[in-house]
This record gives structure tokens, sequence and C-alpha cells, in this order.
């Protein structure tokens, strides 16, 4: 993890712990330009995606406390909420969830000091970077075009079989990198 | 466990493209697998460097005020009281069911099969399957995506065999007749992107009738 993201945690982990006001303010100055960027992509209208941006920084308040920081970054984590919350008010759906209680019932969210970050992130986002240009292509889509991948394939006018490859190398590429392994 | 969805799927649930009947026959399986679960927690992964690489899109200047002026009316979130199954029903299917599977009302198809339908949404749907041992669904092929999770029991058919957990995918290249194996009943949760076509023709006219 860069020391930003290491930071970032921090910062989480302090809200959750403390109810940190600055350490939110913090937050949401690196966040929620983000997640409005995010879903401007997705299709929100601006104003739309100003408006769910400040609804998933105060999911981040009302929820700092499920943050466990020795399973994902605080941007991870920060993803899972504005998906959830796209998945919700654009599309009038609900998502549906786990509980990881299911199969892990020891397992109580710990944001601990938020500086044990997985060093296998720092890797997935490195890796990420060096992605070629043509996975990196598919990935991207994958997240952010809110289509399937058939259509994805229709679009840039090549097979589906070819963005499948791209995805499976992709993936492969990053699963190493992350360091675990099916 | 040996038939998992592929990466696409999977990859469709973690970023938020699967529909809801998708989304509910995938995170069902995610309970059963903690490889495929692995795999979503990666992709969840690669959506928080992604987003944390997207250029900003500033907000208005008074959003932070806002915001910030909303903190004390949020309270702490509260997830809800949980109630621990009796039989080991898995989260999300349980919330879909209004409870356990062994206390699912089942309405009848006929002296063997049993069915209930539980999410539509346009042309795809979401349903429970339960066939006594030996059962044939019937010979078709797919319009569309069907995705068939075994809960319990299990069935074979030409691609091989389902036990509990397993998860198979059939498009529009798969005909197959699935017979429910031997033993206890089987209990299938199914999802459809569209109508399956039936070869026989009774179950061609009751098809329909019973959302298939
Ligand atoms: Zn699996």
């Amino acid at each position: 993890m860069t020391g930003e993201a290491a930071e970032l945690n921090a910062l989480l982990a302090r809200v959750a712990t403390l109810r940190d006001r600055a350490a939110f303010a913090a937050l949401f100055a690196h966040f929620a330009p983000r997640i409005k960027s995010y879903l401007m992509r997705q299709g929100a209208a601006p104003a739309l995606a100003e408006d769910l941006a400040q609804e998933a920084m105060l999911n981040l308040w009302r929820k700092a406390h499920l943050f466990d920081s020795s399973k994902a970054s605080a941007g991870t984590w920060l993803f899972t909420i504005a998906r959830n919350l796209r998945i919700d008010v654009l599309r009038k759906e609900k998502r549906p969830e786990l509980d990881a209680a299911d199969f892990a019932p020891e397992a109580e969210p710990d944001p601990g000091d938020g500086m044990m970050l997985a060093a296998g992130e720092i890797r997935l986002r490195e890796a990420l970077k060096i992605l070629p240009p043509d996975q990196m292509r598919i990935v991207e889509l994958s997240f952010f075009a809110d289509k399937p991948h058939s259509q994805i394939a229709a679009e840039l006018d090549i097979p589906l079989g070819t963005v499948k490859s791209r995805l499976r190398l992709a993936m492969a590429r990053l699963r190493a990198a992350l360091g675990d392994r099916p | 466990m040996r038939h998992h969805p592929g990466d696409d799927i999977l990859l469709a649930y973690a970023s938020g493209v699967s529909d809801e009947a998708t989304g509910l026959v995938i995170a069902t399986h995610l309970a059963f697998c903690a490889q495929c679960r692995d795999a979503v927690s990666l992709m969840e992964k690669i959506g928080g460097g992604l987003l944390d690489a997207l250029p900003p899109a500033p907000l208005a200047e008074t959003a932070f005020a806002a915001t910030m002026a909303r903190l004390d009316s949020a309270p702490p979130f509260a997830r809800p009281a949980r109630t621990a199954s009796r039989d080991g029903t898995p989260e999300p299917l349980r919330s879909y069911l209004g409870g356990d599977l062994s206390s699912v009302r089942w309405r009848r198809m006929g002296p063997r099969l049993a069915y209930l339908p539980l999410l539509r949404r346009g042309g795809t749907s979401a349903k429970l399957l339960r066939g006594s041992p030996g059962t044939e669904v019937g010979a078709h092929t797919h319009r569309g995506l069907e995705l068939t999770l075994v809960l319990k029991g299990g069935f074979t058919d030409v691609t091989g065999n389902y036990g509990p957990g397993d998860l198979q995918v059939a498009d529009g290249s798969l005909r197959h007749s699935p017979i429910a194996d031997p033993g206890e009943d089987c209990i299938n949760l199914a999802v459809t992107t569209a109508s399956l076509k039936f070869e026989n023709f009774i179950q061609k006219i009751a098809g329909p009738i019973f959302g298939f």
C-alpha cells in the first residue's frame, strides 16, 4: 500500500474509534470527489452523483465501526459502499449480500489502528498500474460501464471470447500479485 | 464442490452489474464456496484500486459543510438482529425465503416436482425447485442464461454431476435433461434470464403457466 492509502486507513480507524471529525473531513476531501467521478462514469448526472457521494460519506460515518482494516483498504471499503448505493438508488434494486456470520462466526470487525494493511493490496495496486492497456481497458469497463461483457465486446467490436480471455489474463496477474491462489 | 461460476460472472457481481436475481444465486454460492469468496474479495480490491485512481470530480463548495451538518443526526448503523438458522440456510437466500429452507411452503407441480417463485424482474426470474429422486425436468434448451445452484441433494446431466453448492451455468449452446440423483430430494435455486424451450408437448404448455 502506498503511504497515502495507509494514512487513509488510519483516518478511517480514527472515525470508527474516536468519531474524529477532522479525520472524517480528510476522508471526505479524498473520497467524495472520486465517488462522484465513479458515479458519473456509471451514467449519473453530476448533481445526482454529488448527492450520492455525500450519501456515501454519510454511510462511512455511520458504518465506520464495521470497517476491518485487516481485510481491505479504506478505498476498497468505500468502493463497496458506492457500488451498493448505486444499485440501491440508480437501479432501485437490492444487492443480495452474504452474512459473514454464516461461514466465519468468530470474525468480529476490528478497525485496529488502521496500519495493519495487507501487503498484498500494495502489490495489487502496483500490478494494476502496469497491466497491459488492452487488459486494463476490459477491467475498467467491467467496473465502470455497468454493462454485461457481451455488450462491451459489441461496443469494442471484438469477439466475446477475446473480452473473456483478456479478463482471465488480467485476473491471473492481479491474483498472483495479491498473493492468493485459488 | 466442483462447479463454480466463471470470473466474468463473479466480476459482474463484484462490480455491481449483476441483476438482483443473478446476484441472489451468486451470493448464495459464495456462502458455500471460500474459493469464490476470495475471488470476489480480490475483485473488490481491484474496484478499490480503480476508485482511488480516478480523476476527482470536484464537489460544490457547499457540499462539505452540508455533509458535516448532517453527522450529528446520523447515528451509528446497527446491524439488524440476526436469528440463527435451524437448518443452516445461508444469507442472502434466507432473507428471500423469509426463513429456513426446511419451512418453505412449496407449490406442487405434478406428483414429483414442487417450486416456489422468489423474484421476477423483466424477463429474469429466480425460483426454488424441488424434485424427488429420479425426477426428470424434461429436455430443454435455453433462450438466455440459466444458473442453477444445488442447495440439497444433487442432479446429473450430460455435463456432469452437481451436488450441494455446485453452480451450473447453461446458455443457448446447451441442451440438457437434468435428472435428480437417488437418495434425497434435490432442491435447486434457479435463475433464468429468459424462458426455457421445452421439447415435450405437455411441458411446452405447462412451462409458461408455472413461469419457466
Ligand atoms: Zn465457487
